[in-house]
């Protein structure tokens, strides 16, 4: 198995393609059909087009405040890859590609973002929690999914998504802790991006790998190229498969950068070296995964041109029908906050509802 | 029909429901095998497995973290928190994620749980063992917080708990959990969340109380009656829905309106009561609201403790108080 | 000295355990902390150690029998005399301040739960009144029961107005409206925990009128007082000389003297002689000079009326008030004796007060209160002498009369007291 294979004790990261698209260990290639390897080709582009639009929006003053992907999208369209439609997935707030790999409406999580909560009601058939602020509280979800998957017989898998800084938080520990004691069929997904804002990863752990600290817990852990989709979709794959087959939990650490900021609000020059962006740079999941293809013969500049462009024109529209109808409708603020108004939320709804239409805001 | 003390019927109510429903599922710190410190969930884990009555790690946060998780996937967790002063531990839980994630979803996801835990003082414990803290729930839009005062009002707060479709936050008032005894029915029965309880009609003034206070309002209530004075006295059951028109309805009557509560006095349940009463019934009041509570100080240590916990007698000044302002 | 362990709570909150087996045995000799018996509860199984050293005298359970919490188990005699200092060890065991405290236990079965059956009759519902605070506090400086008000606000609110309209109404005579219902006033005595020290008298004829006649002046008519002391000096002289030229059955007092001086200024300042028409918003300046003279009698205050001050001598005035005054305290006046003051006097120096704030005799505008007379230093002529002073505190309708015009007045009267020969020569 890979995860005995690439022992993050050893100082091991699995990579199948460098940075520069070379196969470094054929025998670890996927057996992925033709058509989706380009269809994980033009999710990552998808990601990095929706991403970069949404961060000149936020500087046209049309989107409020947002959290950039870019450089992460092999972590997010790679591991999503890796789960079948009956998984759960919990995510934190970075992680576009997953969302998109999985089916959510462009749409949906622009409305998110722009500020609607109808943005985290995704499709009844899609099992994506809602965005999860609270670093790494949603992991604990991702234990209690599985949980009841095992408990009602079902062999669903769960992730959760988080980041270097999230292995911080105590929900971190409980929920590798939970997921360990009850061999909760969950993989813990931590997109080591190498800044937690502003603070480095060593003024979060004295650890050597993020990946070891699966081992305190009593399961295995695996650091992957987290720019190299082939190696995350591997990974993750195993974790799933080891998951459904009841041999319990798996923490991958998928090591990656974060080209942009933090968020729309962050400026990260006033922490980090340009130059060890641009490094990064060099190592984009993008680049990589675009030559590899071409090698392969299923992608071109033509075929990336055109499909650009037609991503371009689709967040395009995404966006402006969000700008349209993307404003919250009063009823629903208070509509949501139990199955049933109570008598007092009934007594206030229409208190504030006749302010509002008094003013004709309503 | 069993007779039943307070503890005995939270796990009377946990038996049927587990009975009942498939997917309930109990688990919490020695809640599973050894049936729970003050034996709550005994006999569950022997009845109904390990799969559905279970110990869990020294974890608060991961029980009611793990919980949502588990009521998205299907069932129905009703978690065991081993004290009132533990449950701080999962507060960013509670408030960041179980009372807002139908709203977040905008109901996409639901979640059917309950968190149950002792609550209250007066039971000689350690630090941390004897608060009140039903006010920082109260105060979380999304969730309900009910507190019963009677074995058979726990039974039917339970279950009703149990079955909601919303979090139900379920504290249990400990000093009481074997102070008495009551019939609890067999048969299968609710009581509805969100509506108080006239345990005693009277005209005088309102007395609106809950939990453990309910038993110490009667006492004061009785020596009272021996004086010419009747009191009605409202046992809230549910903290949050607040069952405002039962309280508005009896002060009309009453003119007056006296909150005992046990927890410290400021910024609480009673004050948000009062409040309410001069919103509502403002031009009936025919004396200033008042309140029996404890001072505002942390709760003390055993040898302290009684100087912190409102009494009968402390309850009985204050009704002469309110009765006898003159309007 | 013989101490007794008592099954204590060693689970928090249990009630009841089994005694499973002895571990020592009548006779035996024990030291603290050796294992009494082990138990089994539904909670814990645990050995019980003693609290005490000494001789077991006696094991009050049998093994295998059930046992409750606070049950005496074994009785050990310590050897000690008196009060032991073992004795505060027992609470401490029974109370077990253990790991998670512990619960009152009891088998106390309260009633059944009445949920779903037919609730009792409720109880019908006192009329309430809808007031704010602020009307309430009005209606109760008033004497306005709220409950005999009908209300004309939003709702049946009662106003302000309302109350003003109910309290004018009661000052006119209507009793009904400040009638307190019997009940509620059995409610705020019953609430009293001084009950049994309190007698009920009802009120008299005459208490009531005194009650509703200074409510009426107090909520009328805005009191003010001045305040004064004269110098009697020569009038104490000049009693005392005319005391022997009457005959022996009249009793001369100063009030004759008082009234003559008051008269004498009221001529010289008609507004304090006078009333209010608030109705026509006039002052009826009065020509004839009518005094009430209070008098306290057993039942209460009463004010028969000297009529006609200014045309009757000093001893007419002596010898009506002696024969008022006598006839108020049996109770023979008429009501024709109680009516048409211009002006009152109280005295209540007569029982050796000084000064006082006296309520008015309304609709009069004025009322004068005579203290005790008695000596005291005072500086003439910046030497120091012992006279007799007379305090006087008059109280005003401030509505009619200004504390200029009190002031004026009674620097009137000082002047007629101060000068008995002006007085009766004028």
């Amino acid at each position: 198995m890979l995860v005995d294979q690439y022992s993050p004790f050893e100082g091991k990261m699995l990579q199948i393609l460098d940075k520069d698209g070379n196969v470094l260990d054929e025998s670890l290639v996927p057996q992925i059909p033709d058509e989706d390897l380009v269809k994980l080709m033009k999710t990552m582009l998808y990601t990095r087009t929706a991403d970069r639009k949404a961060l000149m929006y936020q500087r046209q003053g049309r989107m409020l405040t947002y959290a950039p992907n870019e450089g992460q999208e092999a972590c997010q369209v790679g591991s999503a890859y890796a789960l079948a439609k009956k998984d759960w997935m919990a995510p934190a707030f970075r992680e576009l590609g997953a969302w998109l790999q999985r089916g959510v409406d462009l749409k949906t999580i622009f409305l998110y973002w722009y500020g609607n909560e109808m943005g985290s009601k995704v499709a009844d058939d899609i099992r994506i929690l809602p965005v999860s602020i609270p670093i790494s509280s949603q992991c604990l979800h991702a234990v209690g999914l599985a949980m009841a998957a095992r408990k009602r017989g079902l062999d669903e898998v769960s992730i959760a998504y988080f980041g270097d800084g999230g292995t911080s938080e105590g929900d971190f520990h409980e929920a590798l802790n939970l997921a360990g004691v009850y061999k909760a069929a969950t993989v813990f997904f931590c997109q080591n991006n190498q800044w937690s804002i502003s603070v480095p990863k060593h003024f979060q752990t004295a650890s050597e790998t993020f990946a070891q600290k699966a081992y305190a817990y009593g399961f295995k852990g695996i650091k992957v190229d987290g720019n190299d989709i082939l190696a995350v979709y591997v990974a993750t794959k195993e974790a799933v498969e080891r998951g459904r087959k009841g041999e319990g939990p798996t923490l991958i650490e998928g090591y990656t950068y974060r080209l942009g900021p933090h968020t729309t609000s962050d400026d990260p020059t006033r922490y980090r070296e340009e130059q060890e962006v641009d490094e990064w740079r060099e190592k984009d999941p993008i680049k990589r995964f675009r030559i590899y293809l071409e090698r392969r013969g299923l992608w071109s500049d033509e075929m990336e041109k055109q499909f650009v462009q037609e991503a371009d024109e689709e967040v395009e529209r995404a966006f402006k029908e969000v700008e349209q109808s993307g404003n919250t409708q009063f009823d629903d603020i208070f509509k949501y906050q139990y199955e049933k108004m109570t008598p007092l939320l009934e007594e206030q709804y229409a208190e504030y509802k006749a302010f509002f239409q008094e003013r004709g805001m309503l | 029909m069993p007779v039943l003390n307070n503890v005995q019927a939270v796990n009377y109510a946990l038996m049927q429901e587990m009975e009942r429903d498939p997917s309930v599922v109990v688990f919490g710190e020695d809640a599973g095998y050894e049936g729970g410190v003050f034996r709550a969930t005994v006999d569950l884990q022997e009845k109904f497995g390990v799969e559905r009555c279970f110990d869990t790690p020294i974890s608060e946060s991961g029980i009611v973290g793990a919980a949502v998780g588990m009521a998205i996937n299907g069932l129905k967790p009703v978690v065991e928190l081993q004290f009132c002063g533990f449950t701080y531990p999962a507060f960013n839980q509670i408030i960041s994620h179980v009372s807002r994630m139908r709203n977040r979803s905008r109901g996409r996801f639901t979640l059917p749980m309950v968190i149950r835990f002792p609550s209250g003082g007066g039971i000689r414990a350690l630090e941390h063992h004897s608060e009140s803290p039903e006010v920082l729930f109260a105060h979380i839009p999304g969730l309900k917080i009910v507190m019963p005062s009677t074995p058979y009002d726990t039974k039917g707060l339970l279950t009703a708990a149990i079955r909601d479709p919303d979090p139900v936050i379920f504290m249990e008032p400990k000093r009481i959990y074997r102070a008495f005894k009551q019939e609890v029915p067999e048969e299968d029965y609710v009581i509805e969340i969100g509506k108080a309880n006239v345990v005693k009609e009277g005209e005088d003034l309102t007395i609106v109380t809950w939990g453990a206070m309910v038993k110490d309002t009667l006492k004061a209530v009785e020596e009272a009656n021996k004086k010419g004075i009747f009191p009605e006295v409202i046992d809230l059951r549910t903290i949050a829905p607040l069952d405002r028109e039962a309280i508005i309805q009896s002060v009309k009557k009453t003119g007056r309106i006296l909150v005992v509560q046990e927890a410290v006095k400021s910024f609480g349940v009673a004050s948000e009561i009062i409040a309410l009463v001069n919103e509502k019934a403002f031009l009936h009041l025919e004396a200033p609201p008042a309140r029996v509570a404890a001072p505002d100080i942390i709760v003390p240590l055993p040898r302290g403790e009684q100087y912190y916990m409102p009494n009968p007698d402390m309850i009985y000044e204050k009704i002469l108080e309110v009765v006898n302002f003159l309007t | 000295m013989i101490q007794e362990f008592k099954f204590p709570d060693i689970g928090e909150g249990i009630h009841e355990g089994k005694l499973l087996k002895w571990h020592m045995e009548v006779g035996d000799t024990i030291q603290a902390g050796d294992t009494i018996a082990e138990v089994e509860t539904d909670k814990v199984n645990a050995e019980l150690p003693s609290p005490y050293s000494g001789k077991v005298i006696a094991l009050l359970a049998e093994e295998g029998g059930i046992i409750y919490v606070g049950q005496v188990l074994i009785k050990v005699d310590t050897g000690e005399v008196g009060k032991s200092q073992d004795q505060t060890v027992e609470p401490v065991a029974e109370e077990n301040a253990g790991v998670v405290g512990a619960l009152e236990a009891s088998s106390e079965v309260i009633p059944a739960s009445a949920e779903g059956r037919k609730q009792e009759a409720a109880i019908p519902p006192k009329r309430k009144v809808l007031a704010t605070p602020v009307a309430r506090k009005m209606a109760y400086d008033l004497g306005v029961d709220l409950r005999n008000v009908t209300g004309t606000g939003p709702g049946g609110r009662v106003m302000k107005a309302d109350i003003a309209a109910a309290a004018e109404k009661t000052t006119a005579g209507d009793s009904e409206a400040s009638k307190p219902e019997q009940k509620h006033e059995t409610k705020l005595e019953a609430a009293s925990k001084d009950r049994n020290q309190i007698e009920r008298v009802p009120l008299s004829m005459i208490r009531k009128t005194i009650a509703k006649k200074m409510v009426q002046s107090k909520h009328t008519a805005p009191h003010a007082t001045a305040m004064d002391e004269v110098d009697v000096t020569e009038l104490v002289k000049f009693r005392e000389t005319a005391k022997g030229h009457f005959d022996e059955d009249i009793h001369l007092t100063f009030m004759p003297f008082i009234m003559k001086a008051i008269v004498l200024a009221l001529k010289k300042n008609p507004k304090i002689n006078s009333s209010l028409d608030d109705e026509t918003e006039e002052i009826l300046l009065k020509k004839y000079y009518h005094l009430g003279i209070a008098v306290d009698t057993e039942e209460g205050l009463t004010v028969p009326v000297v009529r006609n001050v200014d045309q009757k001598s000093i001893v007419r005035l002596a010898k009506e008030l002696n024969d008022l005054g006598q006839r108020a305290r049996n109770r023979k006046l008429t009501i024709d004796e109680l009516k048409e003051s211009t002006f009152s006097i109280t005295n209540y120096g007569a029982v050796g007060s000084i000064f006082g704030v006296p309520v008015i005799n309304y609709p009069e505008v004025a009322i004068m209160g005579i203290g005790k007379i008695s000596k005291k230093p005072v500086v003439i002529e910046d030497e120091l002498v012992i006279r007799h002073m007379l305090p006087l505190s008059m109280s005003f309708d401030h509505r009619v009369v200004d504390g200029g015009d009190a002031g004026r007045f009674m620097n009137d009267v000082k002047k007629y007291l101060s000068d008995p020969y002006r007085l009766l020569l004028l």
